[in-house]
């Protein structure tokens, strides 16, 4: 099954960015496919390569995980400009794009998850 | 009514939830709405809770220095997006009625927005 991922929350001040990451990682281990991971508003946060929490899970560098794998995971470029968010700050695989990649999950995808509050 | 699978797959249901100045979710449910509507997806969008607030006339949210957001549903219309719904008992236990709201609307009940979530294949909750 293809399935798409909306991410409409940032990394630690709630869960939804790491429920969003155990769901995908089990949705691989039970053979289905990942459309994309669309990063929005909020979202767009978990993207940020220079988080470094000290001792604690790093939420930016399990998204590079999961583009390094192949995964398209698209941080939403306007969301990024309302945060101050630079094109080089963007974490390992991670790109930016707009709303016709959420556009191409939601077509491609038999499911389509959203995290978020 | 059946509804064919590859249908439902291309059908989605944008739920407006939330009050529309209090975070970020009506504000981008209407922007998401305007990016992927041009992609010809069939979207319904379904106000509950809080979010009938977003369709509710004469919105002035100067004084957070906001730009009102209830204008701006009418013109979805030219995104693609022409089927809007709003739950009857959310908007009679805020007061409020389908004549206060900036556009007409079908007003649905609770089997009514069951049906709608049913009939999508995807529900995005704002």
């Amino acid at each position: 099954m293809k399935i798409g991922v909306l991410v409409l929350e940032g990394p630690y001040q709630h869960q939804a960015a790491d429920s969003a990451y155990h769901f995908v990682k089990a949705a691989l281990g039970r053979g289905h496919q990942i459309s994309g991971i669309f990063l929005y508003t909020d979202g767009v946060n978990n993207a940020n390569g220079y988080i470094k929490p000290p001792g604690e899970r790093n939420v930016a560098a399990r998204f590079s995980e999961l583009a390094a794998q192949g995964i398209p995971v698209i941080a939403c470029t306007a969301c990024a400009r309302f945060r101050g968010f630079r094109p080089d700050m963007l974490a390992q695989n991670v790109q930016l794009g707009g709303l016709g990649a959420l556009a191409d999950y939601l077509r491609e995808a038999d499911r389509f998850v959203t995290f978020g509050d | 009514m059946e509804v064919r699978e590859e249908e439902m797959a291309n059908t989605i249901a944008v739920l407006m939830r939330k009050a529309p100045y209090g975070s970020v979710y009506t504000a981008e449910g209407f922007r998401s709405m305007m990016g992927i509507g041009v992609f010809e997806l069939n979207i319904r969008v379904l106000f509950v809770d809080d979010g009938v607030y977003a369709l509710v006339k004469g919105q002035n949210p100067a004084a957070l220095d906001m730009k009102p957001l209830g204008d701006g549903f009418p013109t979805l219309s030219e995104f693609g997006v022409t089927q809007f719904y709003v739950h009857d008992r959310s908007l009679s236990e805020r007061g409020l009625a389908p004549k206060d709201l900036v556009m007409d609307v079908q007003v649905v009940d609770d089997a009514g927005a069951a049906r709608i979530l049913e009939s999508c294949g995807i529900v995005l909750p704002f």
